[in-house]
């Protein structure tokens, strides 16, 4: 009995150290006098998002601030543990973008009880949580699914059969991205979707779904795909059946690689999101916020940007330019 | 009187019957083609079902399809039937990709650069994943999951996270070239399933594969150099991976990190729906292209019949199940 | 029906892999006595107690308290009224006294699940009281010395409240001052009216505290007799029947030069200083308890598990073996001594079980002629007389008998020099038994040289021409087959 209570103070303690400690290490944080952000992030393979990392290390470099950038790998519940040692940590203010949008409230709360100032960059929250946060930065993912649509419809003159290749089922920008393509095709009546299929935003079952989809002999006038790299899976498995002279293929993100398929012609539309924008502004709002200035609007918009033949010279160059940053 | 052994020790009467007649052949037959059959049932449905799916240009599509993860499969057919398992496969893909395809620009090197680099990149690994296991005593499923994780990261790594794109056109022959009319990847597909087929059944290294899974001890006892066994099977399963990692790059044309996720799962579905026992001793390379076969006829048939994404998954895993419980059934009475 | 028995259990039959461990066996026990069940290794005592407590399925009808016994398992028949001490103790070390006794039925506030600890406590000492144990209920199982946890296991049993109690083998590792209390608590029980069936090998003790007993002879049921109609001569003649004499099938050889010689083999905790010497058409025993060392002392011979010092010289040339791959090089092979651990490749087929140690023979251009393999193997199956349906059965399907012939004829294939026999006839039933004794006169007579390890005193007197005796990893003595017999071997062990 002795001995188990003994172990429960030595746990107490232990505890209380910890704490203490961690306390200790915020109020070191801040001897230099340096700004210190917080950033929690989803997952650092993933293309995309690099350069929007590598903007922010350079917006903070910018203001003179102290970013610290940790990796969730994927994983919601870890996301959760890292806000929460950065509250601890005491930094003056975090950007997340979320593993999961609908699991951020409690990394919020998190921050609220310690008043330190939450910017959402990229992947945009429900309502609610919109609500409680201090800025959200990005653009609106249903936003790009209309655009690309739109498009597409366009040069389908309204109407026509339309595939459409998902992501990730249940993915936030899987669901939008689709319901924005719908709600365009909604709006003309000779347009139909014929056929809809996940490819998990990957290249080769892009190939694998679009090669099927040849094989059922449907007569379809337009794949439109959740991201690029679907879309180009299915350029290849079209280029091999000799059908993509007479189908439209459209994508998202507006990738490197993509731009090469755009400016070969082989792919029609994609939609640019930009990567070095959201990092910027992400950084810009939190220091704002952090030194308790007022922002004009919670949200701010980075526009999705539409690439076709016609302009994706432009897009091309400002790749290399980040590019060259990076290194 | 602590075993059965010893309970059934001096026994009074043996009752060993011959057992040859022909009634006890047919689920003998079953037994060994069981799963041949499902197959056939599974091919016959889906033609009834679509209208698309019987034709020569569809089949060859569906055979294509699967031969990048069937190669992978054989592999781990082989691993399976040491009583191993290997998880790693998936990521290893991605690895090989990257390494080759950044060796595979138009006028770089000559193509077999990039192939040695590929398959040898894998063979290591395996190697590594077979030394592990077999010489540090660390279960396979943890070494090989050690070797998933990290190989993913070395192929982000290596790429920084980027796919690596503009690959020579003899390098994308792999891939999207044909032979008389044969996607060059079937050709593969079947040249290295006849291989291995040979391999596992008729040489000392498939038999010592077959003991080593049967029984270790024994094994060991029949003089079988067991850890030098089991890393060679290992090697021969990165060496496979290296090969469909290699057909799967040029397939889409670019080296990519995030490829392959998954991929190990697919692998071992196909081998065990061919009927390899994760328990040991048991599986044939044939039985494992029939899995992955049944895993391709499903997928397309699901997509041909325009089947709602969501019902697709649900309706895999039962029907994989279902194949496998049918065919375990039938080997129990047999 | 009213009826005298408590427990009535007939025409009980079991099968293992095609063996019948029991064969329409019958046992019936009368309220309030205590009931012995007796029978050499292997008869079926196990067995047939197994399936009664549930632990087994099997054929037959059990009738408990006058009604039938439905098997459900362990649970369902300690419900209705039966417990057992078991043979092998199954402790959990880290528990105390008073959780094991309980285990799976502690007392619990209400029905909130929560363990009533101190009940718990109040409820082990009260029935240690009954059975006047003195062990502290608070400590660790693993704390105890073996006889005490006997004592905790026999506690156990009685907690149940049980109209029938089933002890197997209860004095095993128990002195002979806690056998007497032991028979303090049966006979308490007893005037309660509590029944009970008592396995044990010690005669003195059955004929102490039995009334009636019932007799088990390879798995069939031999009679029940009141103990008092019975002694020592009598109830060994039931329990060994007529076959006393077991007849094996010895040949003469010709005995020539040594195979194998070894010279003060050791290898630390296990055996020291062993040396024999094993020659042709010779067929060399080697007796000892189980953990004496005799297996181990084959292991390193074979390679298996080199020895730490010592020399081995084949065909008078000094050897060394650091793999069993070196032994099949020098022509040795091992048939070891459990089938199932280190014998038979079990999802295999009898071919392939034939063929492994010995594959390359069966090469050409490193493929395996599947006609060579065919051909020779079923030389082996007529020449062993394998009942198979053919080659490709998987050998699990096959008698345990027919098993060790297919792991026998693995070795044959290599047409060893030495064959070393680690039990060779375990598990296996009369008529292969006497075709594999037949078969090692056979192949002594092709000048062959055997080392056979047994724990069977007849088959050791019966088919060895020198007998090695081993006791606790030394070498005791050693024995001709004219000067040997049973009493010997056992003086020679223990001098």
């Amino acid at each position: 009995m002795k001995a188990r209570k003994a172990f429960a103070w030595f746990m107490i303690s232990v505890l209380m150290l910890g704490l203490l400690s961690g306390c200790g290490n915020a109020a070191d944080g801040k001897d230099d006098g340096k700004m210190v952000i917080g950033a929690a992030m989803p997952v650092f393979d993933d293309k995309w998002l690099s350069y929007m990392y590598d903007a922010m290390k350079k917006g903070a470099k910018g203001q003179k601030a102290e970013l610290k950038m940790v990796d969730a790998k994927n994983d919601s519940s870890k996301q959760l543990e890292q806000v929460e040692k950065l509250v601890i940590q005491g930094v003056d203010a975090i950007v997340i973008c979320p593993v999961d949008t609908s699991a951020v409230k409690p990394m919020v709360d998190a921050a609220k009880q310690a008043d330190i100032p939450v910017v959402v960059v990229n992947r945009q929250p429900s309502a609610d949580v919109l609500e409680k946060v201090d800025a959200y930065v990005g653009s609106e993912s249903i936003k790009s699914g209309t655009m690309q649509m739109e498009k597409v419809a366009e040069l389908l003159d309204g109407k026509g059969h339309v595939a459409i290749m998902t992501g990730e089922l249940g993915h936030e920008a899987q669901v939008k991205r689709t319901k924005g393509n719908k709600d365009v095709i909604k709006k003309h009546p000779d347009m139909k979707v014929v056929r809809q299929g996940t490819a998990e935003y990957q290249r080769a079952e892009g190939i694998q779904l679009m090669e099927n989809w040849i094989q059922s002999g449907d007569n379809m006038d337009a794949i439109v795909a959740n991201n690029d790299e679907m879309a180009i899976g299915a350029i290849k498995a079209l280029k091999s059946a000799g059908k993509l002279d007479d189908i439209l293929v459209a994508g998202i993100d507006g990738t490197p690689d993509a731009l090469e398929y755009v400016q070969s012609g082989a792919l029609d539309v994609t939609v640019f999101q930009d990567p070095v924008g959201q990092g910027e502004k992400a950084i810009v709002t939190a220091v704002k916020l952090a030194k308790g200035e007022k922002l004009e609007d919670k949200m701010v918009w980075i526009p999705y940007e539409l690439i076709t033949k016609e302009n994706v010279e432009k897009y091309v160059e400002r790749w290399k330019g980040y590019d060259e940053n990076k290194g | 009187m602590k075993t059965e052994e010893t309970i059934a020790k001096k026994q009074t009467i043996s009752h060993d019957r011959d057992r040859t007649g022909w009634k006890e052949k047919i689920p003998e037959l079953f037994s060994r083609y069981g799963i041949f059959l499902i197959f056939l049932a599974l091919v016959a449905l889906m033609s009834v079902l679509t209208p698309h799916f019987f034709n020569v240009y569809n089949l060859i599509n569906v055979v294509k399809q699967v031969s990048f993860i069937g190669i992978v499969a054989m592999g781990v057919t082989f691993v399976i039937i040491t009583k191993g398992i290997d998880l790693s496969s998936g990521s290893l893909i991605a690895l090989v990709s990257v390494i080759a395809a950044s060796f595979a620009h138009p006028g770089d090197y000559p193509l077999f650069v990039p192939l040695l680099l590929g398959v040898g990149v894998g063979a290591f690994a395996g190697l590594i994943n077979g030394t592990v296991s077999a010489k540090g005593m660390i279960p396979p499923f943890i070494a090989t999951l050690g070797m998933m994780t990290a190989a993913r990261g070395l192929a982000l790594l290596y790429s920084d996270g980027r796919p690596i794109g503009n690959l020579s056109d003899s390098f994308l022959f792999l891939g999207s070239g044909d032979l008389f009319g044969i996607p060059f990847p079937i050709i593969v597909f079947l040249f290295v399933g006849l291989l291995m087929h040979l391999l596992l059944s008729n040489t000392k290294f498939g038999k010592h594969t077959y003991a080593i899974g049967g029984n270790e001890q024994a094994a060991r006892i029949c003089g079988i150099n067991v850890d030098r066994h089991l890393i060679l099977v290992y090697t021969l399963a990165g060496f496979l991976t290296g090969i469909s990692a290699l057909m799967l790059t040029a397939r889409i044309s670019a080296g990519q990190p995030s490829m392959g996720v998954m991929y190990e799962l697919d692998a071992i579905a196909a081998a065990v729906i061919g009927g390899t026992s994760l328990t040991g001793g048991i599986g044939t390379i044939p039985g494992t292209m029939i899995g992955a076969l049944i895993i391709g006829v499903l997928n397309n048939g699901l997509d041909l019949m325009n089947v709602s994404s969501y019902w697709q998954q649900i309706l895999k895993g039962a029907i994989i199940v279902t194949a496998v419980l049918i065919d375990s059934r039938k080997n129990k009475k047999a | 029906m009213k009826t005298e028995y408590l427990l009535e259990m007939e025409n009980i039959t079991k099968e293992f892999s095609g063996v019948k461990a029991l064969n329409n066996v019958q046992l019936k026990v009368k309220k309030g006595t205590v009931h012995a069940l007796m029978g050499e290794n292997g008869a079926g005592k196990s067995t047939l107690m197994k399936i009664l407590f549930g632990m087994y399925r099997g054929g037959g009808t059990i009738r408990f308290n006058g009604e039938e016994l439905k098997r459900t398992g362990p649970k369902d028949a300690l419900k209705k009224g039966i417990s057992m001490i078991h043979q092998e103790l199954n402790p959990v070390p880290f528990m105390t006294v008073a959780e094991n006794i309980f285990l799976g039925r502690e007392p619990s506030y209400g029905k909130t699940g929560w363990v009533n600890k101190k009940k718990l406590i109040e409820d082990t000492q009260r029935l240690f009281e009954i059975l006047n144990i003195r062990i502290d209920p608070t400590k660790k199982m693993k704390d105890l010395s073996i006889a005490n946890m006997q004592l905790v296991e026999i506690a156990t049993a009685v907690s149940h409240h049980a109209d029938l109690i089933i002890m197997d083998e209860p004095t095993s590792a128990i002195t002979e001052k806690e056998v007497d209390h032991l028979f303090e608590i049966i006979r308490s029980l007893k005037k309660k009216g509590v029944a009970i069936i008592y396995i044990s090998h010690k005669m003195d003790e059955v004929f102490e505290i039995c009334d009636e007993i019932t007799v088990l002879r390879d798995g069939q049921y031999i009679g029940t007799k009141p103990a008092r109609e019975l002694n020592q001569d009598s109830l060994i003649q039931m329990m060994v029947g007529r076959e006393i004499k077991q007849v094996f099938h010895k040949e003469k050889a010709e005995i020539k030069e040594v195979v194998l010689s070894v010279k003060n083999l050791s290898r630390e905790g296990k055996f020291n200083n062993v040396s024999f010497e094993v020659r042709k058409g010779e067929i060399l025993g080697i007796a000892g308890l189980m953990g004496s060392g005799r297996t181990e002392l084959i292991e390193s011979i074979f390679g298996i598990d080199p020895p730490t010092s010592g020399e081995m010289y084949l065909h008078g040339e000094k050897i060394r073996m650091k793999s069993p791959s070196d032994a099949i090089r020098n022509k040795i092979g091992l048939v070891t001594e459990d089938r199932k651990l280190t014998g038979a490749f079990l999802p295999l087929s009898v071919k392939e079980n034939m063929i492994m140690s010995g594959l390359d023979q069966f090469l050409n251009f490193g493929y395996v002629n599947g006609k060579t393999v065919k051909r020779k193997c079923k030389e082996q199956v007529k020449k062993l007389n394998i009942k198979t349906p053919n080659l490709n059965q998987l050998i699990m399907n096959l008698s345990g008998g027919n098993q060790q012939k297919v792991l026998l004829a693995r070795w044959l294939l290599n047409d060893p020099d030495l064959l070393i026999l680690d039990e060779p006839t375990r598990g296996v039933d009369v008529g292969a038994k006497a075709e594999i004794h037949k078969l090692m006169s056979e192949l002594a007579q092709d000048g062959k040289a055997i080392l056979m390890v047994s724990s069977e005193m007849p088959e050791i007197l019966g088919m060895s021409d020198r007998i090695l005796v081993i006791h606790e990893g030394s070498q005791k003595g050693e024995l001709r087959r004219e000067e040997a017999d049973q009493k010997k071997i056992l003086e020679v062990a223990y001098q």
